[in-house]
């Protein structure tokens, strides 16, 4: 009996360990970014302090951080929207088609993952500025997308595998054509999967660093580039960077707590047997 | 008036032929069961039906217009799947009107004949819910109002009380004659349970390996199988099949003998492909067999000796073996037992004996 209790506290104990682990960095970023610079630099740390709006005045102030703000959230939306838009039908076909080629195309987008991507920053470097599309949107977007789209075909291929066939089949009998079949059917189905790749998109493309350092100079600065870019010199400006961060992770965390709300489970249920 | 008409159709996949040159035909207003073992091929005939799949050869006509390339819509026909098939996101009336508006029917007729459906299947209760809120036999309603709603020329149900429990098809299965009587619509039926097959059929399509073994009504194919396959499949328990040999060859009738049976007369329209010296199978269903050892006229009388007794409350299963080891089971009212070993005696009458050549054709 006492055993049981003692393992049941082991497990709440362990558990909080570990969150407290994942969630200190955030809880230091936000905490610090409202401590005044005295606190800020106090060793050993400072936990209870006078909270100052000082550094958040400061990145107001500096009107880059919100450019680039705005940057990321235009790359990033229209990443994840591109991606779902042509990941999810591209995902259906081949979930649910018969065609030759269809397992090397499978493949291909796979392995579309599996380069390290440092490995192409130097050629689609040369080859943006070839086009003359470096420090631009569209190139950010468009290589964002790469790695995007084969995830969700990817996730969605496998969403939409798992849906019955039979439904298809009569829906087929209700004189649905195939674009009602995927609309009406497989997406409302599929939102799961889709709900995952879009959180996925939007991340990857809001957090990503080196092709927005390779390919952007000073007009579409995204909002990692920004925060880096205080990295430098000898007195580094914490309360700022702090408050960048903060202000930084604020949209994604919006964005995925909205979109996960769609991710229910057993949405396919009764639909046979 | 040949309402539905199959004309030699087959179906192959790579190297298995799953259907292999069908021809049959159904009026109109009548329930045709196919029926069948497991990968007969009957799911697949009613595929081809409905034009979920392509044929390989042959035709299909229905309501007098050649449908054998038709989408699936385009047929007039709406099926019952194994599955039921619902789609689970949206309600049961949603599920109903999803046939009515991809044709754009206008939304008062769609809510007119849902809501008639609904009545006829007593789902009035449950339109708002969604399929994983109801029943099976629930789900199964659904499944039949959806077909329903589109007035189709022809229903085809596959399967569609295998996931019940034995209560609920019985339910279900006096559901659907009550349907079709009231409908009157085609039926096309495809199960692997024969009690159904004999109990909801007009007639009934006995199907092996892609092909047809017989067709006719449930009486035909009980009193008169065309060959051993068809008489072992129809009827529960299976019939008994006996080797006899023939000793001897008489225009009305042939002698025959069996170590169980002694020698005996068995009247016979056709003796003439018969000689002397052949085996040929006899059949007994068990439930025509009878334990009175009174000698009643035209009996035939059979030795056995008992394994094991099944009670069945107002029935009782007798599993024996005959003298050469042929297995004979009876069915017989009321309650019996008997010990392992004993001596028993069955009783049929000679008008209940089916006879059948070496190949397993009726004789």
């Amino acid at each position: 009996m006492i055993y049981k209790h003692f393992g049941r506290l082991l497990h709440l104990l362990s558990l909080l360990l570990f969150l407290a682990f994942t969630l200190f960095p955030f809880y230091w970023m936000v905490s610090s970014s409202f401590k005044d610079q005295t606190d800020l630099l106090a060793s050993p740390p400072v936990w209870t302090f006078v909270p100052s709006m000082a550094h958040y005045a400061e990145v107001w102030q500096d009107e880059k951080v919100f450019a680039a703000i705005h940057n990321s959230l235009i790359v990033a939306s229209a990443t994840t929207f591109l991606a779902i838009v042509l990941g999810a039908p591209a995902a259906y076909s081949l979930a649910r088609f018969q065609f030759q080629g269809k397992k090397d195309l499978w493949f291909w987008f796979i392995s579309n993952r599996m380069i390290s991507p440092i490995v192409l920053a130097l050629p689609v470097y040369l080859l943006a500025q070839s086009v003359g599309m470096l420090d631009t949107h569209l190139v950010l977007i468009l290589i964002y997308l790469s790695f995007c789209l084969p995830i969700v075909v990817w996730i969605c291929t496998d969403q939409f595998r798992s849906i019955p066939p039979d439904l298809e089949q009569a829906a087929r009998l209700d004189n649905a054509n195939q674009w009602d079949i995927f609309w009406r059917i497989y997406v409302p189905l599929g939102v799961p999967g889709i709900a995952v790749s879009a959180i996925f998109s939007f991340i990857f493309s809001w957090n990503e660093l080196l092709y927005a350092l390779v390919l952007t100079r000073s007009n579409v600065q995204t909002a990692p580039v920004i925060a880096t870019s205080y990295m430098s010199g000898y007195e580094l400006p914490w309360g700022k960077i702090m408050a960048t961060g903060t202000l930084i992770v604020l949209p994604v965390t919006v964005f995925a707590l909205f979109v996960s709300r769609h991710m229910v489970r057993g949405l396919t249920m009764g639909a046979t047997k | 008036m040949e309402f539905l008409k199959i004309d030699g159709v087959r179906k192959n996949y790579r190297d298995v032929t799953a259907v292999g040159g069908v021809s049959l035909s159904a009026r109109e207003g009548e329930f045709v069961v196919f029926v069948g073992p497991s990968g007969c091929g009957k799911s697949t005939l009613m595929r081809l039906i409905a034009g979920l799949e392509e044929v390989s050869a042959g035709r299909i006509h229905i309501d007098g217009a050649e449908v054998t390339h038709h989408e699936p819509a385009k047929r007039g026909v709406a099926m019952v799947f194994q599955s039921y098939a619902l789609y689970p996101h949206m309600n049961v009336r949603e599920n109903m009107s999803f046939g009515l508006k991809m044709i754009k029917t206008p939304e008062k007729e769609i809510y007119q004949r849902v809501s008639d459906a609904a009545a006829i299947l007593k789902l009035e209760e449950l339109m708002e819910r969604r399929p994983k809120e109801l029943s099976g036999g629930q789900r199964q309603r659904v499944a039949i109002g959806r077909a329903i709603v589109r007035k189709p020329k022809l229903f085809l149900f596959d399967e569609p009380l295998s996931n019940l429990d034995a209560e609920l098809r019985g339910e279900m299965r006096g559901e659907i004659a009550r349907l079709h009587k009231e409908l009157g619509v085609t039926m096309v039926y495809v199960t692997h349970d024969q009690v159904e097959a004999m109990t909801l059929a007009d007639r009934i399509v006995v199907l092996r390996a892609g092909l047809v073994e017989q067709i006719g009504t449930p009486a035909d194919l009980y009193d008169k199988p065309i060959n051993t396959f068809v008489a072992g499949f129809i009827g529960s328990p299976k019939m008994n099949f006996m080797p006899v040999d023939v000793v001897e060859v008489h225009p009305q009738a042939l002698r025959l003998s069996h170590p169980a049976l002694g020698l005996f007369n068995m009247p016979s329209e056709r003796t003439g492909a018969v000689s002397v010296g052949a085996t040929l199978s006899l059949g007994l269903r068990p439930e025509h067999l009878m334990l009175s050892p009174d000698a009643l006229l035209d009996t035939l009388k059979i030795q056995v000796t008992s394994d094991y007794v099944e009670n069945l409350g107002g029935s009782s299963q007798f599993y024996t073996w005959a003298a050469d080891g042929s297995r004979v089971i009876a069915l017989v009212q009321g309650r019996h037992t008997a010990n392992k070993g004993s001596a028993l005696e069955f009783g049929i009458a000679l008008s209940k004996l089916y006879l059948f050549d070496a190949q397993g054709h009726a004789l």
